[in-house]
């Protein structure tokens, strides 16, 4: 019988009160992982994705953030051409022009995105290690290459027709192996339809790529200064503003949830405060026969501890399991885990609910710890 | 030897002032010495301070010759752990904890390893004949068993005093002729200070200490050795 034994001893003596504030903590945390896991996952995903592409730098339109997808292109012919010449001085091995498009709405499940490729460009050399199962890997002309995803959700087959618009309809030439990557879910057709169907002749991205030995954040700053009205951002850029993006919303996350830790915490203090209220001739039984009032205080910090440190690591084991069937209806919807439950996140879930704990803990351990002996024992 | 000191104690009771215990001044030799008066006498206030539960107005309460009543709280709670053991009225078991373990709850409080704490506790359990409860909980035990518990809990750590108040008082006739036989037994070779209403009781201790008023009002010597 140590203090902690003293602790479960309460614990079970009141088991449906300390049952419902466990499963009041456990709801608190497991919606705060959930909510914090979404940011883990699309911080894994986006990270990996971006490890994958090749091309060590993206020159897209001042102001534009991230890799320029759903913005209308901008890149003007001209621009190409001036940025050709200032990589062809450079010695960048290759300028690759693209175009985005989507079509269809919010819901992934309808929705088809199309990256434009120059003649004779291949989706491998964007996504390395992307393979054709079926069919061709770079189209031609009226062609074009569906991921692996998009094929098998839309049950897209060689020869199947795509329309892009009234003017144009391509074919599906090839179908690309699964490979968990972005690829999955795009369709890869010739630049030249895109511009049709868009009307114009701009781009909306232009990748380049490197020859062994140079430098990518020089390149980029030097591309800048030869082609005004352009960003050259490097794969550290896009990581970077990717992460200031997903802390702020990390924060919005946490914000939200907080609305539950505190509703969580307040059902801690007050099993905690209701335990004190009813112990009170216990503690003073206790002080009487020689408990200093730390002792109190101990153990009725440890009780606010245990139940916040149980519900959290329950929670963090719920959390888990959610998170985990989620990923599996976004991996089979849209190719991406898109919940993630990481090591610094599992630590700071079970942080949160031990800071709960001690601070829903701390006032009723100092009054149960300040009550006056005679008082306690009803011998005033 | 515990001395008390002109102890005083005084409350106020909205604007009137109430005197609690007046000038009490005694020294307890070893051998058990009752506390008998009406209710009211002072005799609740005259354990609270000797036991160092409460502080006195005035005068002092004096343990050898360190004065209890100026240390601080927790230096009282350590005072009491190591010198004092106490039977209250409500037996004041810990509900929560089975026989065995609040007789071992001050051992656990000493920092006694808990094979030894269990032993110990076993040990007086048995010294009481209640080994065979000694898993049971408070709630499965009958008062004069409680009461057992509970002086055995006191026993634990062999203190020099022993602080009884009212131990017989809830119980029924077989009980308290249990109970008091043990509490005598265990106050033969300590300080044994017994508050109680019951004169037939307080007729075994050596000395019975007469309060009214707040005040010792007759100290009479048993004839009972």
């Amino acid at each position: 019988m140590e203090i902690f034994h003293l602790v479960l001893r309460n614990l079970l003596a009141r088991p449906v009160r300390s049952l419902l504030t466990l499963l009041g903590v456990l709801i608190a945390t497991s919606s705060m992982v959930l909510f914090l896991s979404f940011g883990e996952g699309l911080r894994r995903s986006l990270f990996q994705e971006l490890s994958r592409v090749g091309p060590a730098i993206q020159v897209v339109p001042e102001g534009t953030e991230g890799l320029g997808f759903g913005a209308y292109p901008e890149i003007t012919p001209a621009q190409l051409q001036a940025l050709e010449e200032a990589g062809r001085a450079l010695g960048v091995r290759a300028l690759v022009p693209t175009l985005f498009l989507s079509r269809g709405g919010f819901d992934p499940q309808t929705s088809f995105f199309f990256q434009g490729l120059p003649p004779g460009v291949g989706p491998d050399l964007l996504y390395p290690g992307v393979r054709a199962k079926e069919g061709l890997l770079v189209p031609k002309a009226e062609g074009a290459v569906v991921g692996g995803k998009v094929a098998k959700r839309s049950q897209l087959a060689l020869e199947s027709p795509l329309r892009l618009s009234p003017q144009v309809t391509l074919r599906v030439e090839g179908i690309l192996e699964e490979s968990g990557g972005l690829a999955d879910n795009l369709i890869f057709v010739p630049l030249e339809a895109l511009q049709r169907v868009l009307g114009t002749q701009n781009f909306s991205a232009v990748l380049v790529a490197l020859s062994p030995g140079q430098r990518a954040e020089e390149v980029a700053r030097n591309l800048e200064k030869a082609v005004p009205g352009l960003k050259a951002q490097t794969t550290g850029d896009v990581m970077r503003f990717a992460e200031r993006a997903l802390r702020i919303s990390d924060l919005v996350r946490f914000g939200i949830s907080l609305v539950a830790l505190i509703v969580g915490g307040l059902l801690v203090a007050n099993t905690v405060m209701m335990s004190v209220y009813e112990r009170t001739r216990e503690f003073g039984v206790m002080r009487a026969l020689g408990a200093r009032r730390g002792f109190i205080f101990r153990l009725v910090v440890l009780e606010a501890l245990f139940l916040a440190l149980l519900g959290g690591t329950l929670g963090l084991a719920l959390g888990g399991m959610v998170s985990y069937a989620i990923n599996l209806y976004t991996f089979s919807q849209v190719g991406l885990a898109l919940s993630a439950i990481t090591l610094r996140l599992a630590f700071f879930a079970l942080l949160v609910a031990l800071s709960l704990g001690l601070f829903a803990g701390l006032l009723p351990a100092y009054n149960a710890s300040r009550i006056p002996v005679v008082e306690a024992l009803g011998r005033v | 030897m515990l001395r008390a000191e002109n102890l005083t104690k005084r409350y106020r009771q909205g604007e009137k002032e109430v005197v609690a215990l007046a000038g009490f001044t005694y020294a307890f030799p070893l051998g058990a010495t009752a506390v008998v008066g009406p209710s009211g006498s002072g005799k609740t206030t005259l354990l609270n301070l000797l036991a160092g539960f409460d502080l006195p107005s005035e005068g002092g309460v004096f343990l050898e010759e360190t004065p209890l009543h100026r240390l601080p709280e927790d230096a009282r709670a350590e005072v009491r752990l190591k010198r004092m053991g106490f039977v209250f009225q409500q037996w004041n078991l810990i509900p929560t904890l089975t026989a065995w373990e609040n007789v071992a709850f001050p051992l656990l409080l000493a920092g006694i390893p808990p094979k030894t704490r269990r032993e110990r506790a076993l040990e007086l359990l048995e010294r009481v004949g209640l080994e065979a409860r000694a898993s049971h909980l408070p709630s499965r035990l009958s008062g004069g068993e409680q009461q057992r518990v509970a002086l055995a809990r006191a026993l634990a750590l062999d203190p020099p005093i022993l602080f009884a108040d009212e131990p017989t008082g809830n119980l029924d006739a077989e009980s308290r002729e249990q109970v008091a036989s043990l509490l005598f037994e265990a106050g033969r070779e300590r300080t044994l200070i017994l508050v109680t209403h019951d004169l037939e009781l307080a007729a075994r201790a050596e000395r019975i200490l007469h309060l009214k008023g707040g005040k010792l009002v007759w100290e009479e010597v048993s004839k009972v050795s």
